[in-house]
């Protein structure tokens, strides 16, 4: 019964509103929901759209048809029209509704009571008008799916920013800088809003620089300390990250891709900076980095890089992107927290290459040593990551496809009835030995990623020797939908 | 008795005007020490540059840190334990060029911080270019056509920024001394520019002979007006003006600090983030 529901509409409009309200009465009864957000950089106007997908059973991506169409604007349904089937369902705005009113419509059309979106109703401003606009949009329209409602008690509705918030305070974080920047500063807000309660701090900084520069500073103090950005302003911070790297200094930051080069497309998702999470950052030094895939391995991997970071006096790095940031996953079960002390104090810290004690030096045999030092740390680092869940296998058919991030969802999806096993990447630095032995007793490989030139195929060629020569990209600023991504996999399978 | 030497043989030139600062800083510092403060309630940030080097003679804690981030830096050791002391030290070259776009804001924090600015009109460590305070027509290696570009006057910026606290000093032991102690006792971001010849790369247009005590001048340093109108007198280009040196401008505003209910609760328990258990 997996049914996705496109609401588009004008920014201002409302339709994440209407998306949201609607969501929270599906996992409430008992269903999955998969909400995903498409916006422009507008503030008020052009076409914003949810897709919301909902079914009985999980589900953790949209699909790219179309079952029913909410087009709060004439546009919508313009920029939508190639997927509309005959079976999809349209309802038009003729006499300019307001979002309510169509909660009401599409409440009535799944088959709900009224009272469900008049709890709903209650958590937002104008109450009187929003439930008198609700109840004419229901009793305008007749059930037509009839949903049978059960009492959820344990399902969830979350976004991937959360998970990275709830792994940020679980995992100790004390401090946390940023510089606003989309689909970062979903996580800045987040952290922001309670800090008071949560006994933490968040500060808004000048720019980038200043940012992982100040985290330098409250780091080598003893404070758990975070940064969070999207692939420009990290540009700005790789200087910084190489001083941590030199300077042995614990600071976990938080890369929420979306499209580049340069300014890219501000608000859509991608996958394209693996490489610069790996890479950046001149001069050699260890650092580790990590991808989950679903808002409760947000949470997981976050905590785990404060101790790790810890441990090892390393940056530590969280690729996410906007699919996954902004995207409410329909949830169960508690994230597996990794505790951690601070273990860094404020003692000499230096950029330059330097003594114990913290002076430079320019010394070739202390340069050669202190290199070697920092560098073997990779290994240690290797088996203590090594002892942490550094990947995932689902399913247990014979075509395998492995991706990292935000993918997850849409792979999960679209394996479901095929042939094929999924192995979902989390570390990606180190490059843990269960990954190379999963690829290596695979026959055919493909990979599935949300950039242009397979970033995660090169790594693994780099790292096992193993050419992945099936690739299913997607570099258009969407997502992949799970039914689009199944029709490749497919052509693909042996 | 707290040494705050290090092991190691400063590189400056002979004669460098940077001992001059080193021993006005650790002489204060060896005060503080000496009336009861700790020296680990102390942290210290250079940047990159002839200046940098004076995190190698003087034991406190703290980093050298990256060209320019000597700010942001300074600024990230008070959010991570407000009851430090921490003093920062740049060049011009550190502060203006690379670091420009945090003095400026560093200036609207107003973290309770110390700054100093070894001013010597030059990127001496790198052989002798022109910096932003560095005079039209100054020639070198870089600029074989001479400074083209009339200098930035710090005085005059960090007054129009409303700093509460900014002195120029020239480099002598004394003059440092003096003017370090009167900003440890202020709360909030202290802007202190040092003028000194570079010895190699920028000649000495008689400084000495130029600079005059604002102090001894009666100069009213409450009085922004006045400061600004101060301020005005050397421009950073001429070679014959008089320099007022001293404090220009001193004036208490709310701290950074202050303003964080978070950041209030561990000064007033004396405690950092570190402290804190989750």
């Amino acid at each position: 019964m997996l049914t996705n529901v496109l609401i588009g509409g004008k920014a201002g409009q409302g339709p994440n509103v209407l998306a949201n309200i609607i969501s929270e009465i599906l996992v409430k009864t008992g269903y999955y929901v998969f909400l995903s957000r498409e916006y422009e950089s507008v503030i008020r106007g052009g076409h914003n759209y949810n897709i919301l997908t909902f079914s009985d059973t999980k589900v953790y991506s949209n699909e790219n048809k179309i079952d029913i169409l909410i087009c709060l604007d004439d546009n919508t349904e313009l920029v939508h029209k190639s997927k509309i089937r005959k079976e999809t369902l349209v309802l038009r705005n003729k006499d300019n509704k307001e979002n309510i009113y169509f909660a009401g419509k599409l409440l009535k059309i799944l088959g709900f009571d009224f009272k469900f979106l008049e709890i709903e109703i209650k958590k937002l401003r104008n109450f009187d008008a929003n439930l008198k606009n609700a109840k004419e949009g229901y009793e305008s329209e007749n059930s037509k799916f009839n949903l049978k409602t059960s009492k959820n008690k344990t399902n969830y509705f979350m976004n991937g920013a959360q998970g990275v918030k709830e792994g940020a305070l679980k995992g100790g974080m004390d401090v946390y800088f940023a510089y606003p920047m989309t689909p970062a500063t979903s996580l800045l807000s987040e952290l922001a809003e309670k800090q008071v309660e949560n006994n933490i701090l968040t500060l808004e900084l000048e720019n980038e620089i200043a940012v992982f520069n100040a985290a330098i500073g409250s780091a080598i103090t003893g404070a758990k300390s975070m940064v969070g950005t999207s692939g420009g302003g990290f540009d700005l911070m790789t200087e910084a990250l190489s001083l941590a790297g030199i300077g042995e200094i614990p600071v976990v930051a938080y890369l929420a891709q979306r499209p580049g080069p340069a300014t890219g497309v501000a608000t859509k998702t991608a996958q394209g900076d693996l490489n610069i999470a790996l890479y950046s950052g001149h001069g050699e030094f260890s650092r580790v980095v990590v991808a989950p895939g679903d808002p409760i391995e947000s949470a997981e991997l976050t905590s785990a890089l404060f101790y790790l970071s810890q441990k090892f006096k390393i940056p530590c790095l969280i690729l996410s992107d906007k699919q996954l940031a902004e995207s409410f996953y329909t949830l169960n079960g508690k994230a597996n927290i990794v505790k951690s002390e601070k273990l860094t104090s404020l003692k000499r810290y230096n950029s330059y290459e330097h003594l114990d004690s913290g002076e430079a030096t320019e010394d070739t045999a202390i340069v050669e040593k202190n290199v070697e030092r920092r560098l073997m740390k990779a290994n240690e680092i290797k088996r203590e990551v090594e002892k942490l869940e550094t990947c995932k296998v689902y399913g247990k058919g014979k075509t395998l496809i492995v991706g990292w991030g935000s993918t997850k969802g849409a792979i999960f999806d679209a394996i479901q009835g095929l042939d094929a096993r999924f192995l979902q990447v989390l570390y990606l630095e180190p490059f843990s030995d269960k990954i190379v032995a999963e690829l290596k007793k695979a026959d055919n490989i493909i990979v599935v990623e949300n950039n242009a030139t397979a970033q995660l195929a090169n790594l693994i060629t780099a790292k096992t020797g193993i050419f992945i020569k099936n690739k299913i990209l997607k570099y258009n600023g969407l997502p992949f939908y799970s039914d689009e991504l199944k029709e490749e996999i497919k052509k693909r399978m042996k | 008795m707290e040494n705050l030497n290090t092991m190691i043989k400063p590189t400056w030139c002979p004669g460098c005007f940077n001992f001059q600062i080193l021993t006005g800083v650790k002489n204060v510092v060896f005060n503080e020490l000496n009336s009861g403060k700790k020296r680990d309630e102390f942290a210290i940030v250079s940047g990159i540059g002839c200046h940098a080097k004076i995190f190698d003679y003087l034991n406190i804690n703290g980093i050298n840190t990256l060209h320019g981030r000597v700010l942001p830096t300074c600024f990230g050791i008070k959010i991570g334990n407000p009851n430090l002391k921490v003093i920062g030290f740049s060049g011009d070259g550190d502060a203006y060029a690379e670091g420009m776009e945090h003095l400026v804001h560093m200036a609207r924090y107003n973290v309770d911080m110390k700054y100093i600015i070894h001013d010597n009109q030059v990127f001496a460590l790198t052989t002798g270019q022109s910096t932003p305070t560095t005079e039209i027509g100054f020639k070198d290696k870089t600029n074989p056509l001479g400074a083209k570009l009339n200098p930035l006057n710090p005085i005059k910026l960090m007054l129009s920024l409303n700093v509460g606290f900014v002195a120029r000093v020239f480099a002598d032991v004394k003059s440092v001394e003096d003017v370090l102690k009167e900003a440890l006792k202020y709360k909030g971001f202290a802007f202190i520019e040092v003028i000194q010849p570079c010895l190699i790369f920028h000649q000495d247009t008689g400084f000495k002979e130029r600079i005059y005590s604002l102090q001894e001048a009666k100069h009213d340093k409450t009085n922004i007006t006045e400061a600004l109108k101060k301020a005005e007198e050397f421009d950073y280009n001429d070679s014959k003006s008089k320099i007022p040196t001293g404090i220009f401008y001193q004036k208490e505003r709310e701290i950074f600090e202050d303003k964080f209910e978070q950041l209030k609760k561990l000064k007033d328990k004396k405690m950092s983030w570190k402290d804190i258990k989750r």
